[in-house]
């Protein structure tokens, strides 16, 4: 946290300084001159991207407009919680919202968020010269609705990533050990069973030489939604099991009785190979959420892991915070055989691409200067120094940037990465009924961690849910 | 008459907030414990649907589960809480060293948030990392996993709701120990009362009520714990630690299933009064009647 804040300082120099520079500030006092003195309120989690928006954008957005903006970060659950409460029951205390990207067909099918689109261009003295949806990345794609509409500014986007520790990986020692052990070249693992022979060989050589290493990392909380995230989103995919494994076209189906894959044999290699990691992985990692997991690679403990985009920057270039500084790499994750192939060929996904958005609740008491705030944070001029502070990339042009592109070296050529196979990742499937599936079958995915429910057993009785619970909600006819 | 108005007159700001922000909340969430509402549904109206909720809760495994571990640990916790909130109470009675520094400590827990006792628990129980699971293993060779041992979670959480919450007890036992009138306890000591006699002939009637009270409001505090427990093991592992406070926060917002979340908070208030009344009925009623 206090690295975060000493890199806000530090941006708010730099951006108070180039802001002088900006040539459109005269656009910005004009527009905002009917709104000075308003005060607008948003709601977002307390993750790295929107500490910069609270410390450095809205501080820079008041001075520059007279517009005050107090943005509210909290955690992922009161986030949700408060803005869900806010929406609907049309209080409008939020002007913004945080929209992560699995929530957004949830928010949309309620009506719960302004179409930024058409409200640009319903006020055309509201359009600011630098604002262009065309800037964004495909990722903004993910918050249109089905007029093609924005409803949301993208302000964050990771992908989540195979990270390993190159100082680990480039031992002449350890590789030679490693050779001996498998009869191979140690390198980032293709496939399943390379991660695991991997995760293997650096358990052992963790115990035989006493160190505070092991295997892999594993998001494996066995009472927090962040496991089963890890399955569905990160592993699942790496088998060829999308969607959840459910057949949204053919009615919702889950089972494979039905036509679904949530149950198939697939799902189960998957993960058994998943719960099979954590022989080799840190004893914290039964109560590992996607924080902790950064926490452990940042700590050292792993030599590898699946690591939210998100945590990758500070893990790779933090030095108050992360003991492996310039000693991280990053990859794909491991695919089966004909997944590469099957995605590249536009079916099917190989991970997740994270992130949110920052939207205009319906009920919002001042949509006008929350466009103008929504279009300074969507702007090309302050990406960079924010994906400098937060390594997150939503504009095209951010890419090529100086500054990111050092930045890029620092994090082993991560945004390389987003930008050239970020294709191959996907948001969560454009289920309206996200949260509320995922809680209704979530109870027996921990029974499962925990072994009180084999593999096969506790699939079952998942994708049979899921159908009784669609069913309920009224998706699944 | 001119008293009794006044009294009225100084209740009635407290009277418009309670009706305001208690009872018409309740009357709305009984009102909604009758119908079929998830804003994410397919259809997101509220949809009458009588007693089916309540039919419904009779069958659920989770809710019942929740239940019963709530009852198993509210039963451990307020229990101990109690005898080692008396012994402390008695303990401050007395003079010795460093008595006002360690009453201090020892009431250090009671303003902190139960958000804040949750983190800081969660840190000091994560394996291989946190301070309790290390001495564990290291002095005992015990290796302990509150992610994995349903068991070790459940403990965790008994000894960290006690940590929190003894010294509320013992504050409220201290206030009624020394206002007890010393004169029963002298009659009885020379009429040859033994320890044993006088503490359970002369103190723990004397101080009933206080102790009824306590046990009312860490009774009905303990039903509904939820932060703690959300932060140390977020209900698991499994659902080992799926308390009933948990249960609803679950049903009622991430599911958003706002029908249901209610028809169980009412069934949990039910219960709630149910327990105190057995448990006024059981160590009050009968003095009363005796006065």
């Amino acid at each position: 946290m206090k690295t975060v804040f000493k890199l806000a300082s530090s941006a708010i120099a730099l951006t108070v300084a180039a802001g002088m520079a900006y040539a459109d500030d005269a656009f910005w006092k004009e527009a905002a001159a009917p709104y000075e003195g308003v005060t607008l309120r948003g709601v977002t989690e307390s993750s790295p991207p929107s500490l910069y928006i609270r410390e450095v954008l809205a501080p820079q957005f008041e001075e520059l407009t007279g517009i005050r903006v107090d943005i509210e970060t909290t955690s992922w659950d009161q986030m949700f919680d408060k803005a869900i409460k806010d929406m609907e029951a049309g209080t409008g205390i939020y002007d913004m919202v945080y929209i992560e990207q699995d929530i957004i067909y949830s928010y949309l099918a309620r009506d719960f968020l302004t179409d930024t689109t058409q409200l640009l261009a319903d006020n055309p003295a509201l359009k600011a010269p630098t604002y262009d949806e065309a800037n964004f990345t495909t990722f903004a794609n993910y918050f249109k609705g089905d007029n093609g509409h924005l409803y949301g500014i993208p302000m964050e986007a990771f992908i989540k990533i195979y990270l390993y520790r190159t100082d680990l990986f480039g031992d002449a020692d350890i590789q030679a050990a490693f050779k001996e052990a498998t009869g191979r070249d140690l390198a980032p693992a293709t496939t399943h069973e390379e991660y695991t022979e991997i995760a293997k060989f650096f358990y052992e050589y963790g115990q035989a030489n006493n160190m505070q290493l092991w295997g892999a990392t594993v998001q494996g909380h066995t009472g927090h939604p962040a496991s089963w995230y890890e399955y569905y989103e990160t592993v699942a995919p790496t088998f060829g099991i999308y969607n959840w494994g459910i057949d949204a076209s053919n009615n919702y189906a889950a089972t494979v009785a039905n036509g679904g894959e949530m149950n198939s044999d697939t799902a189960k290699e998957a993960l058994q190979w998943w719960l099979d990691l954590r022989q080799y992985a840190p004893p914290e990692s039964n109560q590992s959420t996607w924080t902790e997991v950064g926490t452990t690679f940042g700590a050292g403990r792993a030599a590898q892991g699946l690591v939210y985009g998100e945590n990758a920057g500070w893990i790779a270039s933090d030095p108050e915070k992360s003991l492996v500084v310039g000693k991280v790499g990053v990859a794909l994750p491991p695919l089966s055989d004909g997944v590469l192939a099957e995605v590249e060929g536009g079916n099917g996904y190989i991970g997740y691409y994270d992130g949110g958005a920052f939207g205009m609740p319906s009920t919002s008491k001042n949509k006008e200067a929350a466009a103008l705030f929504l279009q300074y944070i969507g702007q090309n001029e302050v990406q960079p120094d924010w994906a400098v502070a937060a390594p997150r990339v939503t504009n095209t042009a951010t890419y090529d940037d100086p500054k990111v592109q050092e930045m890029n070296t620092e994090l082993g050529g991560y945004y390389d990465m987003l930008r050239d196979k970020g294709y191959l990742f996907a948001g969560a499937p454009a289920y309206p009924f996200h949260a509320q599936l995922r809680e209704a079958i979530a109870p027996t995915f921990y029974s499962i961690l925990t072994g009180d429910i084999s593999v096969s057993d506790g699939l079952d009785q998942m994708a049979e849910t899921t159908e009784a619970t669609l069913t309920e909600l009224g998706y699944r006819k | 008459m001119q008293s009794n108005r006044l009294g009225w007159i100084l209740l009635a700001p407290t009277l418009v907030i309670l009706f305001f922000f208690g009872v018409l909340p309740f009357i709305y969430v009984v009102y909604v414990s009758f119908h079929q509402w998830n804003p994410f549904a397919a259809d997101p109206t509220m949809i009458f649907n009588g007693a089916d909720n309540f039919r419904k809760i009779v069958f659920d495994a989770e809710f019942l589960n929740s239940v019963s571990v709530t009852v198993i640990f509210v039963l451990f916790a307020v229990i101990s809480e109690l005898v080692v909130g008396y012994v402390l109470a008695q303990a401050f009675m007395k003079e010795f060293p460093g008595k006002a520094i360690f009453r201090t400590i020892h009431t250090l827990p009671l303003i902190m948030a139960p958000i804040i006792v949750g983190s800081v628990w969660k840190l000091m129980m994560t394996p291989s990392i946190g301070i309790i699971p290390h001495y564990l293993n290291a002095w005992f060779g015990i290796s302990i996993n509150i992610g994995t041992s349903p068991v070790a979670a459940f403990a965790t959480i008994i000894i960290m709701d006690i940590w929190h919450w003894t010294p509320l007890v013992t504050l409220t036992l201290i206030a009624a120990l020394v206002s007890l009138p010393p004169d029963p306890f002298e009659q009885a000591q020379i009429d040859g009362a033994n320890k044993r006699q006088i503490f359970f002939h002369i103190t723990v009637p004397m101080i009933a009520p206080a102790v009824v009270a306590t046990v009312f409001i860490r009774l009905m505090d303990a039903l509904r714990t939820v932060d703690e427990v959300w932060m140390l093991t977020g209900g698991g592992p499994g659902s080992a630690t799926r308390f009933v406070g948990v249960h609803i926060f679950k049903e009622v917002f991430p599911k958003t299933n706002y029908g249901y979340g209610s028809t169980i908070s009412v069934i949990v208030l039910y219960l709630t009064i149910v327990a105190c009344w057995l448990l006024y009925v059981t160590m009050l009623a009968p003095r009363n009647k005796k006065d």
